[in-house]
């Protein structure tokens, strides 16, 4: 039984709300589900913590550093939930509230229509961005949470605190549909409508364009030591080296697997290893980093679904996989080696 | 996208098309959008229906799942100048598909001013719209008593009649408010819309009161049926000139050489794209058994071999372009010269 061994799965549950978005954080899962459902679940046991519901549909959730609240967001708005009583504060703004980023324990940015807004735990506005050319797609923030980068139409926008205009402006035309920031500060990614990712070096804006997907890059995420970026956008997963100077003039390692990649979460660490989830409900582990450029991988293993597409996917630390399918399952998957998958 | 053609066209032959249908609704304020979209909303189908809107808070129906949206343009890098596509629709039915309940049918309501073209060409750029949703036809709502001011308003330069536009794009045409204008008008208002689009399907209409059917899967972008239905398709028009808006159809005998067809097509689409607001066609090529079909909004074009030619069957190419500033006779010279037999003949 050495998959058993391997891959323990921890526990496996069922919920009724489709499954759209998985955030996970120390010792809490959190999904939401397309009806608004949002089910706060021990990450160790499954069993559930909390629960509360956003009105209108939920499209994203995520948790803050300390698992202390979860905010999950939607298309008429967004909902702040809070560990110690369950209190949550349900804002329904009408505007859609496509992601949330936290800065750290006590903000947490909200894209609500053209505009980002940054709250306290609270749900209090503390200052909110100037509208941008069109709904926020996407933020991520830089430089240990002093600086906010805002995705939308046409340009990347990067607001200091309290300051409703931006101080720096990435633009090229196109939907910046997906924004990646890598832990470095070095990097500014976004995943395009256009089919490419496009880049800036933060420091001068030198832009470098990755295009030639077949389709639209909905989904990319730099790894903890920011050198590896991995997206979708093809059935093969590519994974863009960004040392040294960065990924000009290379070609990516090629995972392949899917026939079209449905989510990416690279495991806490810099160990390379990441997990990715296919419409075919397949889940497959990487040695993402393997190889050399240009490498054609195959997955170190592949964990079978129930069919159903594999809706999200998320690490609680680096023992433990939660993975989410359309059809309301959710399981999770021990991962007790921190060397090997 | 398929397992075994991971990169290759759709086939819609080979799998039954289970893609919910959307059906768009285009018209000016005033048109009686709203009161058919009240109608399909209340009568007696049995399909659950979805509705975007795009003019708030009109409809006014309970149980009904209503969308609003604010009109995102987005130009496309994609080397196609005229490329543009509706952003807010590429969300909201992207989060709508996501839902476990499934829907039957998907309305768009557009704005009174709306350019069709970023909403259907929204149907050809995204993969995952269009793996899961089809565009089953724009329909027009036309206020028969009001429509000729809208289509002669004279508008800047480079600004493009809205009225026009929507007319040019349709698959059906409500004639609505027929009740509020004399017969002269209707016929006169019948004329225009057909000098615009020659081959359109006009349904006359009091209160919005009309066959769901005329415009609930209409199917006018599957392929296998653009012709199907519609018997009219090649009208020859009346000479037009107070519009720069017409139809030209061609109908044209014998096999079609590929590489030239595809030389010709390629290169009238990358040139006169902007102008060309719909193009259809079924074609012969030499060599083929299948019929080809295709379908065309501006410059993107689907293209995909149909059903079998009967051995009896007289190989004929049938094809439409409706746009602006058409010269039917370079047209029709660049579409002969792609017979297989052209070289030959000259």
């Amino acid at each position: 039984m050495s998959t058993a061994v391997q891959s323990p799965l921890a526990w496996d549950i069922s919920v009724d709300d489709a499954p759209v978005a998985l955030g996970a954080r120390g010792d809490l899962v959190a999904v939401a589900g397309a009806e608004g459902t949002v089910k706060v679940l021990d990450a160790a046991l499954g069993a559930e913590i909390g629960a509360f519901d956003l009105p209108g549909g939920a499209l994203k959730v995520t948790l803050s550093p300390d698992a202390g609240h979860v905010v999950a967001t939607g298309p008429m708005g967004y909902a702040l939930w809070r560990r110690t009583d369950g209190r949550t504060t349900v804002r329904e703004s009408g505007a859609w509230s496509a992601a949330a980023a936290w800065s750290d324990a006590e903000r947490v940015a909200v894209a609500s229509g053209r505009r980002a807004l940054v709250l306290d735990t609270d749900g209090g506005e503390l200052w909110r961005t100037e509208p941008a050319a069109s709904t926020v797609t996407d933020l991520a923030w830089m430089r240990q949470g002093r600086r906010l980068a805002v995705a939308a139409y046409g340009a990347v926008r990067c607001h200091e605190r309290h300051t409703e205009k931006p101080v720096a402006t990435y633009p090229y035309v196109g939907s910046h549909l997906a924004l990646a920031v890598a832990p470095t500060g070095r990097w500014i990614c976004s995943g395009n409508q256009d089919a490419s990712i496009h880049i800036w070096r933060a420091r001068d804006g030198g832009e470098l364009t990755m295009s030639g997907y077949p389709e639209k890059v909905s989904r990319l995420t730099f790894d903890d030591s920011g050198f590896w970026l991995a997206a979708d956008g093809a059935p093969d997963v590519t994974v863009w080296d960004f040392s040294g100077k960065g990924p000009e003039g290379t070609a990516p390692r090629s995972l392949r697997c899917h026939e079209t990649v449905t989510a990416l979460a690279w495991r806490p660490g810099a160990g390379g290893h990441l997990a990715s989830g296919g419409d075919d409900g397949t889940v497959a582990l990487w040695h993402a980093t393997a190889g050399r450029a240009q490498a054609r991988l195959r997955p170190v293993r592949e964990l079978d679904g129930t069919g159903a597409a594999v809706a999200a996917l998320g690490w609680a630390g680096p023992h433990l996989l939660a993975v989410a399918w359309r059809d309301g399952r959710i399981r999770t998957y021990g991962v007790p080696s921190r060397t090997s998958l | 996208m398929t397992a075994s053609e991971p990169y290759g066209p759709r086939d819609l032959r080979d799998l039954r098309d289970e893609r919910v249908p959307v059906t768009v609704l285009t018209g000016f304020l005033g048109s009686g959008k709203t009161t058919l979209l009240n109608r399909i909303l209340t009568e007696n189908h049995g399909l659950r229906i979805a509705v975007i809107e795009n003019e708030f808070g009109e409809v006014g129906i309970d149980d009904a799942l209503v969308l609003d949206a604010e009109e995102e343009i987005f130009e496309m890098n994609n080397g196609c100048i005229c490329c543009t596509v509706r952003g807010d629709l590429i969300r909201i039915l992207g989060a709508l598909m996501r839902r476990r309940e499934k829907f039957d049918h998907i309305l768009i309501e557009t704005t009174g001013l709306a350019d069709p073209a970023p909403v259907a060409q929204t149907f050809f750029m995204d993969d995952e719209i269009a793996s899961q949703l089809r565009l089953d036809a724009i329909v027009t709502l036309v206020d028969a008593a009001h429509v000729l001011q809208h289509l002669d308003e004279v508008k800047p330069e480079g600004v493009e009649n809205e009225a026009v536009e929507q007319i040019a794009f349709a698959d059906r045409v409500v004639l609505n408010k027929t009740d509020l204008a004399d017969d002269d008008t209707v016929i006169e208002v019948v004329r225009r819309i057909r000098g615009i689009n020659a081959g359109v399907r006009i349904v006359p209409a009091r209160h919005a009161a009309i066959d769901l059917e005329e415009v609930l899967d209409v199917g006018a972008f599957d392929l296998e049926r653009v012709l199907a239905d519609d018997p009219a398709f090649l009208t020859e028009t009346e000479h037009q000139h107070d519009t720069t808006v017409t139809s030209v159809g061609i109908e044209l005998t014998g096999e079609l050489d590929e590489d030239r067809l595809n030389a010709w097509l390629g290169h009238l689409l990358r040139t006169k794209g902007v102008d060309l607001f719909r193009s259809k066609g079924i074609l012969a090529i030499a060599g083929a058994p299948r019929q080809y079909v295709f379908q065309g909004v501006h410059m993107l074009l689907d293209g995909s071999f149909g059903r079998d030619w009967r051995e009896d069957e007289v190989r004929r190419n049938r094809l439409v372009f409706i746009g602006r500033d058409l010269d039917r006779e370079a047209l029709e010279r660049g579409f002969a010269d792609c017979l297989a037999t052209a070289g030959a003949a000259a």
